[in-house]
């Protein structure tokens, strides 16, 4: 990014030299600086491996929403910024485009969002998350609002990168150990069901997702059963 | 008298590294090689910082012994030194070199040197190194000169940086998404030796934590392998005695 201003504004905007929150301060204030200045209901800094998502800080009305969603959908545009890195914009979730993920589409829009803005965090030829906004009135972004996300998404990557490396700080790793907390009873239920099926555990995963699709609960609710031995997945 | 056109390919080379990856020592020695052609000079060399406030040389216009061991000297004073530490081009004859440099000016004369200059590798506060020129008689570098091997020194700066930047991230995105993977294949192992050994999931923590110590193997490694099966699960129950 060649705009020093526009990034200076913004560093400034997120700041807060008195707090000890460290990453996860500033993670929490540049989601929060979203939703406020860009007329969003929802935002979300997410950090994605192959395997997951990590939802790092989030805001607004609509904070997990989206990502949450996804998760449980297996599809979605964030999914999409985070594999291909390049933006995917979605000004009006019922128009005709958003039937890339019409599974996802539908979901959201009952969830009361009506636009969704991904951005990818990614660094050279590697991309390490998301920086994902949504609205609930249709509507695009406009040109200053989009800079501006652009320029919080590199912040926000930069100060996750960076703080591998500080020194003595443990802020993220600990906020890793927050962030990816709500998933863990995923993971353990998702090596229980392949266990019992003698599957593997991505076709495990697959099974979790559709048992949850079919009941209409999440698949957090059913990893939780699995986990608490309620639910059998070989019965 | 510069050579306009070898200037140009100079430079042509050199913006080339900003956009494909590119040797760090082949750029270098075409970058001692250019600045000879170009400045009618009889030799140059790179010297880049060695993280330790220190300089190596990394390339030279020619592998002739008594100029790296010139360079060699410069590791405790000489032209590079300055120029690194200074952030400032210079230039000196043969008179001026023994006054700065006592114990390296003697041998740059041994080899036949009569003036060098040296300019920094730097774009802003940032000094990666010195591009260092010797003369084979005493004249002076111009002022345009010393500002072409001055723009020079710049761009091999922001290419060098550049080159840095994309190492450490590739290294720093590896290392957050393996902590990211390792995180969630630990928990999936957890969960498969659970059901497969009929132990809470916190036994299974401990058993996988145990057979890594025992193999001396990193916890994730192990974890993987429990879920892809190549390690059975029955090989983590915990032995007699």
């Amino acid at each position: 990014m060649l705009d020093d201003g526009r990034r200076a504004r913004i560093v400034a905007a997120v700041s807060d030299r008195d707090s000890a929150a460290g990453v996860a301060g500033l993670m929490q204030r540049l989601c929060l600086f979203a939703v406020d200045q860009m007329d969003l209901s929802g935002c979300a800094l997410v950090l994605m491996s192959g395997a997951d998502a990590s939802v790092l800080a989030s805001a607004g009305p609509h904070a997990r929403t989206v990502t949450t969603l996804q998760m449980e959908l297996g599809e979605g545009p964030c999914l999409d910024a985070y594999a291909s890195r390049a933006p995917v914009l979605l000004p009006d979730l019922s128009a005709t485009n958003a039937n890339r993920w019409p599974a996802f589409a539908a979901a959201a829009l009952a969830a009361g969002v009506q636009a969704e803005f991904s951005l990818p965090l990614s660094v050279g030829r590697s991309g390490i998350g998301t920086l994902d906004l949504c609205r609930d009135t249709p509507g695009m972004l406009s040109a200053d609002h989009l800079s501006d996300a652009l320029v919080a998404a590199d912040i926000a990557r930069d100060a996750v990168l960076y703080q591998q490396y500080a020194p003595g700080d443990t802020g993220l790793a600990q906020l890793l150990e927050t962030a990816g907390s709500d998933r863990i009873v995923i993971h353990q239920a998702t090596g229980m069901i392949a266990a019992q099926l003698d599957e593997t555990v991505p076709n495990a995963l697959a099974r979790l997702r559709a048992a949850a699709f079919a009941s209409g609960r999440s698949m957090y609710e059913i990893a939780q059963d699995v986990v608490e031995r309620r639910v059998r997945f070989d019965e | 008298m510069v050579r306009q056109t070898t200037l140009a390919r100079a430079f042509v080379r050199l913006a080339d590294t900003l956009v494909s990856d590119f040797d760090i020592v082949e750029f270098l020695h075409g970058l001692s090689t250019d600045s000879v052609e170009i400045l009618a000079a009889e030799a140059a060399g790179v010297m880049l910082t060695d993280g330790r406030g220190g300089l190596r040389l990394i390339a030279s216009s020619e592998e002739r012994m008594r100029l790296l061991e010139l360079f060699e000297l410069q590791g405790a004073e000489g032209p590079c030194l300055d120029a690194f530490s200074s952030g400032r081009s210079l230039q000196a004859g043969a008179a001026d070199s023994r006054i700065r440099w006592p114990v390296f000016a003697p041998h740059a004369a041994e080899v036949g040197f009569q003036r060098m200059c040296a300019v920094p590798l730097r774009v802003r506060t940032d000094i990666v190194g010195a591009l260092n020129v010797f003369r084979g008689s005493d004249v002076p570098f111009t002022d345009d000169e010393m500002a072409i091997a001055q723009a020079m020194g710049e761009v091999a700066a922001i290419a060098l940086i550049q080159e840095r930047a994309l190492r450490e991230h590739s290294l720093l995105t590896g290392q957050l998404q393996a902590a990211l993977n390792s995180r969630v294949v630990i928990e999936q192992a957890k969960g498969m030796l659970s059901e497969y050994l009929n132990v809470t999931v916190s036994d299974a923590f401990e058993l996988l934590r145990t057979y890594a110590r025992e193999y001396n193997r990193k916890l994730s490694e192990v974890a993987g392998e429990v879920v892809d099966r190549t390690i059975p699960s029955a090989a983590l129950t915990s032995r007699p005695g």
